[in-house]
């Protein structure tokens, strides 16, 4: 009957930080992730509702969730 | 369907330059092309309510009557997100139609095959 707890490798929050410097920090810290992996990202910027479906297409990484500014990651077969 | 995307960092510092990426624009959505205007550094300002209205350059329709027939069109209108936050525009400041987004939704367009011109 409780609520399932949810459990992360890793998670970040991001604050306000957004476009390219975001990107690049949230790939280093997927690198660190085994396949399969989830990952908790906070970030507040409104550009990330876009930008973050966007670059798990070209990476192959996968977005579980999206719930602003929360979203959960799935880290890619080789990461 | 191809793609294509105008990117215009001109607002009223070069009203000549944002109103012909405008018309390009549409001309790109008018030939069957699925078609972004990516709008960053001053082109952010294009993107905010009442800005553009009094964009009129001599031999071109108003830069008011562009964006509404490429949004119209079906075109997109994406926003740089630090570039609006430079500038402290926000969300609640734009025309609909705009969306803000980061630089991955930029590269994710190019890097499908679009090809890109810049105003």
């Amino acid at each position: 009957m409780g609520s399932e707890v949810e459990s992360f490798a890793d998670g970040w929050d991001a604050g306000d930080l957004g476009c390219g410097e975001l990107i690049v920090e949230l790939r280093s810290r997927l690198k660190a992730l085994a396949p399969g992996e989830r990952f908790e990202l906070i970030a507040h910027d409104p550009g990330v509702r876009e930008d973050l479906p966007a670059w798990c297409r070209l990476t192959g990484h996968r977005l579980d969730r999206s719930e602003p500014p929360r979203y959960i990651i799935i880290s890619r077969e080789d990461p | 369907m191809g793609s294509f995307c105008v990117s215009i960092t001109s607002a009223k510092n070069d009203p000549d330059k944002a109103t012909v990426g405008f018309v390009v624009a549409n001309a790109a959505v008018g030939s069957d092309q699925d078609t972004m205007v990516f709008l960053s550094t001053e082109g952010v300002w294009l993107a905010k309510k009442g800005y553009a209205d009094d964009i009129e350059e001599d031999g071109f329709a108003p830069l008011r009557d562009l964006l509404a027939s490429f949004i119209e069109a079906g075109g997109k209108v994406y926003v740089c997100s630090p570039c609006c936050k430079k500038r402290s525009i926000d969300e609640t400041d734009l025309i609909e139609g705009a969306t803000i987004v980061g630089g991955a939704k930029l590269v994710e367009w190019l890097a499908n095959g679009s090809p890109c011109v810049t105003y």
